[in-house]
């Protein structure tokens, strides 16, 4: 731990300016003090870091769940003055707009239960998983460069889907400026046979239970349509090989023109940048759109495919089933939005990587039906812990740019979890504690035990003293599969 | 017996596809089946194999190019059936954590790790000092280290950058090379250990590196075996060879200080070293293994 950071409030910390001379803002860690001390060293630096590029707004901000990534921590939070700042790909990520969906059913706990291992075994089968898994979606280029210009819309337009789950997307499934002139062959390579597959790493897909005692505001979960006993889903997925392919060639074009064209400095290469106004900044914008909108699609065809296969089981009509969205959300993006910084309405450039957006109630860009409410925001835990679904705030608008935490966090690297766990009998006693795991990979599973993770209940504390989010349910899991 | 698998890391741009195109100009009498980073394709003109798990290229001098299209378990299986290859090397993509793969490959029984080689761009070194999160990683698992791009930096700044990597890693091998030529000796990082590779020297062609090669009958107890392998002079960067420890016969690999042990049939103990300037110490370790040898 720093020894001169400096505890500003309950939950939140901040190493001040002058602390390392190259600072241009404060550095706040939002976080209990349990958790602040389970951070990892390199978070510090590399919030540091972050607080030295060019056109950074208010603070570079650390999320209760922050632990070391590629440049940025996961659980970074930066906005960027639009005419004067940069955009990075490493504040990002490289899984583009990586997020978390949330739907619901009018089953109960009683009617799935008997049923949990055959719909677990069939949505392993129907919903691909693993590294190099491939959809059951056909495409030609061309259709590919139509999706990735129209997201998910153009999964509904094709029947992957019903039109209120745009509604209840971000940025309706679809975001403007996506271009797909932008792209390179090889990132339409390895993404066009992806549209429909979870992927690999700590993306799953969860059958969830609402525990009575586990709902925290009952008038909230009611109008968002959360019961007790119910069974609901959640997923968590991204742009898979595609976004993945774009962040990397944008990352060499930014390594080669930051400082030769833009005279921009930086001591991390994992923090290649260009100014979010020039060409080589643009280009990426509209590039990183495309990976947006293809994560949105292959959330809204993995959707579908849910939809089928609980028809399937259960024998009734998905409409029947009432298998409606709560919300899609993402925690892995940078997106141009207007913000109060000093009283002053401003154009920024906020980078959230491993952090959600929360606007709060009466905020533009979120859905009708949640406008009194304020925004959904789907926390996935580690699959023995437990997920929540918190609402944003107004506090988050005025304090974080509208932004909270994404997960858990590791507090160890995939690794040492390996190390620690075997994969085989961590499924075993899952099976003991009554939930079903499906993976493609034992260490795979092994990488995400509860160990490997932060105490999510405590990251969840954090975000709610803090006043960033408003807690509304938590849920836990009783089938997993795992990418 | 198991399948020798080498790892080569590194940043995007630090060289690694140039230390591919070495490998394939060098080692020409292994079969080494390279699997280009999980996601690369094969930029190389010729009929490509494509298979369930893997894409393949067969190249005149012996070496089989790979691309992944599926799990790399499965990859690595459909590999050893087709083509049998003697050594297996992954790319990784620039942006790995070659950590995680490393557990992933000691999970799957077909393959043992053999080496990690990690290729560092002394220019970028240079140009961005704090070495990111990944970057680390990278380093501290490397057993091989290449500092490439070294005409790009003058002999401070090589001193540094040699500094900087000792700070995250002082147990591995480095390297000084351009283009990823210099100092290299392919036998050292594909261990040509086995007995008709001792016989036939023509691949052993640098004369920086020196050679030590012992054979005895008996046994040793794993305890002083393994005492006298962390207490080998550091000029020493590998040992390999056979051993009877107790009373199981193992096949052994010692690179830049970490041991690892796979059961074997053999008969005697053969044990073979490689280093820069070890024929000195020819003596002190024949009385050392003496001393040790039951």
């Amino acid at each position: 731990m720093i020894p001169n950071i400096k505890r500003v409030g309950n939950v939140v910390w901040e190493i001040p300016l002058g602390y390392r001379k190259d600072m241009r803002v404060p550095v706040r860690i939002y976080a209990t003090e349990k958790l602040l001390k389970e951070m990892d060293e390199m978070v510090y630096q590399q919030a540091l870091n972050v607080s030295t590029l060019p056109g950074i707004l208010k603070y570079s901000y650390v999320m209760p769940d922050g632990h070391s990534g590629y440049g940025f921590p996961i659980g970074g939070v930066a906005a960027m003055d639009a005419e004067t700042g940069v955009i990075s790909p490493g504040g990002i990520g490289f899984d583009i707009n990586c997020g978390m969906r949330l739907v619901l059913t009018n089953l109960t706990y009683n009617e799935v239960r008997p049923k949990l291992k055959e719909l677990v075994d069939l949505l392993f089968q129907r919903v691909p998983a693993g590294v190099g898994s491939t959809g059951f979606l056909k495409l030609t280029t061309g259709e590919f460069k139509e999706l990735l210009q129209m997201g998910a819309k153009w999964c509904v337009e094709k029947g992957y889907g019903w039109p209120e789950d745009l509604e209840r997307t971000e940025e309706n499934g679809c975001i403007e400026g996506a271009d797909v002139s932008k792209i390179s062959p090889k990132a339409i390579q390895r993404g066009i046979d992806q549209v429909g597959t979870l992927g690999s790493g700590n993306h799953y897909l969860e059958i969830q239970w609402v525990k009575p005692e586990n709902i925290v505001d009952h008038e909230a979960a009611k109008k968002l349509g959360i019961f007790e006993n119910q069974i609901v889903i959640m997923f968590h997925c991204g742009s898979r090989g595609f976004g993945h392919q774009v962040a990397t060639d944008y990352l060499q074009i930014f390594l080669s023109v930051m400082e030769r064209k833009y005279g921009i400095k930086i001591l991390d290469r994992e923090l290649a940048c260009a100014p979010f106004n020039s060409k080589e900044g643009q280009d990426y914008f509209a590039a990183m759109k495309c990976g947006i909108n293809m994560s949105f699609a292959n959330r809204q065809v993995i959707l579908h495919r849910i939809r089928e296969v609980f028809s399937k089981v259960f024998n009734t009509d998905p409409e029947k089933l009432g298998l409606h969205m709560v919300y899609d959300v993402a925690h892995n993006t940078a997106k141009l939005e207007e913000h109060i910084v000093d009283g002053k309405r401003m154009k920024v450039i906020v980078h959230r990587k491993g952090a959600t957006r929360a606007f709060g109630p009466n905020t533009e860009g979120i859905p009708k039906i949640y406008k009194e409410l304020g925004q959904p925001v789907i926390i996935g835990g580690s699959m023995e812990t437990g997920s929540y679904l918190l609402l944003g705030t107004q506090k988050a608008m005025e304090e974080t740019f509208g932004t909270t935490c994404h997960g858990s966090g590791r507090t160890m690297s995939r690794t040492k979890a390996k190390q620690l766990v075997r994969g085989e009998q961590l499924i075993k006693e899952l099976e003991k504690r009554g939930i079903y795991v499906r993976s493609v990979s034992y260490s795979g599973v092994a990488e995400e035990a509860g160990i490997a993770y932060k105490n999510i209940d405590e990251v969840i504390e954090a975000v709610a003293l803090a006043g960033i989010s408003h807690k509304v349910v938590r849920f836990l899991p009783i089938g997993n599969i795992k990418g | 017996m198991k399948v020798p698998l080498i790892i080569v890391t590194g940043y995007l741009g630090s060289g690694k596809t140039t230390f591919l195109r070495r490998v394939i100009e060098n080692v020409k009498d292994k079969k080494i089946a390279i699997i280009m980073n999980e996601f690369g394709e094969i930029v190389i003109d010729a009929e490509i194999i494509k298979g369930k798990a893997v894409n393949m290229v067969e190249l005149a001098g012996g070496c089989v190019c790979c691309s992944l299209t599926g799990e790399l378990e499965y990859a690595i299986k459909e590999i050893i059936e087709k083509v049998n290859p003697d050594y297996i090397l992954i790319e990784t993509t620039g942006i790995a954590e070659p950590d995680a793969l490393i557990l992933n490959i000691e999970n799957i029984k077909e393959v043992m790790l053999d080496n990690v080689i990690t290729i560092v761009d002394c220019d970028s070194v240079i140009k961005f000092p704090d070495i990111g999160y990944v970057g680390k990683i990278q380093i501290e698992m490397g057993d091989f280290i290449l500092l490439n791009k070294a005409d790009l930096v003058n002999e401070e700044q090589f001193k540094f950058v040699e500094q900087k990597i000792r700070e995250i890693n002082n147990r591995a091998v480095l390297f000084r090379t351009v283009y990823c030529n210099g100092n290299l000796d392919y036998s050292l990082f594909f261990g040509y250990f086995i007995e008709k590779d001792i016989k036939n020297k023509t691949h052993i062609h640098h004369e920086n590196f020196e050679y030590l090669y012992f054979e005895y009958e008996g046994k040793f107890s794993r305890e002083d075996f393994e005492n006298f392998l962390s207490n080998l002079p550091s000029e020493i960067y590998r040992a390999k060879g056979f051993v009877i420890l107790d009373d199981e016969s193992y096949l052994f690999n010692f690179v830049a200080g970490r041991i690892n042990f796979e059961p074997f049939k053999y008969n005697k103990n053969k044990l073979f070293f490689i280093g820069e300037g070890i024929k000195k110490y020819k003596e002190k370790i024949n009385e050392e293994l003496k001393k040790i040898l039951k």
